[in-house]
């Protein structure tokens, strides 16, 4: 195979990663950090660093936690200087705001609002259960956790958020 | 099944199974459950935000006169046929693991290489330490005493190279997680090299047996490398 037609089967073979996994992406940067703008930077990061990194993905059926876990470390990356542990929903910035705002009816908006409050320990694993579709032993992996603390940890996520909407 | 313990598991997932005989006598229970399964829903829902058009990054190009192309993976039509043979391939692979007449790898480097390979959670980028149990469960005293200092160890798992224990930990560099392989047991005659895709590292000799450092390629691996083999006291 000629190099120009190996550049073009693994630029393909990205594309095609990327028009199916983007959206998973960009949601899970955008609950990891909780603000829009840093949402699309990490994002972009993780986009370019999968590009170069792309011939170490084996086979493709792992493309999905292959690239949520290259948006975690990005977004770790951009955190390591600066943890932003809590968010304080009365005194969000503009980018922060945005994400909140785009909900479509209130009830929706105060949910996302209790889980962007949540604690990073448990919004995490909340993520990527109910949107990512991944079991507790698969979270228990991707976070480095035992099992049983990821089940404690989705336990208490759920309580927290029902408390919340209940004082709403 | 108590109360507790079906409310605990239905709240870690709503969607939870188990317990079925439990709930079938409950009906505070099964009202809790369909509690639950409303608010995932509802947590669902708010989780689905919308995201703004694709803009994909400036590519650069990539050398690929060294990259192998991934043969296609070829589907199995009938799945009796792929039981039998996932199963004499399984049995195939532990009787040769088994035997130790398994021999992938040339060197040492590509060992390392391929055990990182198989466990990417060990490279995740945290600030969270492993405890003082779990590093002495990675690094047992008869294998080796591994100082902590005040090196920030974010992984600890005992591992085999080679068939022989070999303690895995990792540790957070500069420019990301820095992988330390403690092996007692096996002698190099000098530093080794070790060059992987976007990492690089090195086998020190060590005594009667050696440390393997590696990390991203712009990690400064040399001011790593004395405080870590300052570290390790093998016990073997």
């Amino acid at each position: 195979m000629t190099s120009s037609s190996k550049e073009g089967e693994r630029r393909r073979r990205y594309d095609k990663l990327v028009a199916v996994f983007y959206q998973d992406m960009y949601r899970y940067a955008a609950w990891l950090c909780r603000d829009k703008a840093i949402a699309e930077d990490v994002v972009q990061e993780a986009l370019l660093r999968a590009w170069k990194s792309l011939d170490a993905l084996r086979d493709d059926d792992a493309a999905k936690p292959w690239l949520l876990t290259i948006v975690r470390r990005e977004n770790a990356r951009y955190f390591e200087k600066r943890r932003l542990e809590t968010v304080d929903i009365d005194n969000l910035s503009a980018s922060q705001a945005a994400l909140l705002a785009e909900a479509p009816n209130e009830e929706l908006e105060d949910m996302r609002a209790a889980i962007f409050e949540l604690d990073d320990d448990y919004r995490e694993p909340l993520v990527l259960q109910v949107l990512m579709g991944y079991s507790t032993s698969e979270i228990a992996e991707m976070m480095g956790l035992k099992q049983g603390a990821v089940l404690t940890r989705l336990h208490r996520a759920r309580h927290k958020l029902k408390d919340s909407m209940e004082t709403q | 099944m108590n109360c507790e313990e079906y409310r605990e598991a239905t709240a870690a997932n709503p969607a939870f199974e188990g317990g079925a005989s439990h709930a079938a006598v409950c009906s505070e229970c099964r009202a809790y459950q369909r509690e639950m399964l409303a608010l995932n829903a509802k947590i669902a829902k708010a989780m689905q935000l919308d995201v703004p058009e694709l803009k994909m990054p400036e590519l650069p190009a990539i050398e690929t006169n060294n990259v192998t192309a991934l043969p296609a993976r070829s589907r199995w039509r009938n799945p009796l046929l792929f039981a039998v043979a996932a199963t004499v391939v399984l049995a195939v692979s532990i009787s040769l693991r088994t035997s130790e007449v398994f021999q992938s790898y040339d060197t040492l480097a590509e060992e390392v290489l391929a055990h990182m390979d198989h466990e990417p959670a060990a490279l995740r980028v945290t600030d969270k330490p492993v405890s003082d149990k779990r590093l002495a469960r990675a690094v047992p005293a008869k294998l080796a005493i591994f100082d902590r200092g005040t090196s920030l160890i974010t992984y600890a798992q005992p591992c085999k190279i080679n068939g022989k224990d070999v303690p895995h930990l990792v540790i957070q560099g500069e420019h990301g997680p820095v992988t330390i392989l403690l092996m007692p047991e096996e002698k190099v005659a000098e530093a080794t090299p070790i060059d992987g895709k976007n990492i690089k590292g090195i086998i020190l000799p060590v005594g009667d047996g050696s440390i393997a450092i590696v990390g991203d390629r712009e990690e400064q691996l040399e001011t790593l490398q004395k405080s870590v083999v300052n570290s390790v006291t093998w016990t073997t």
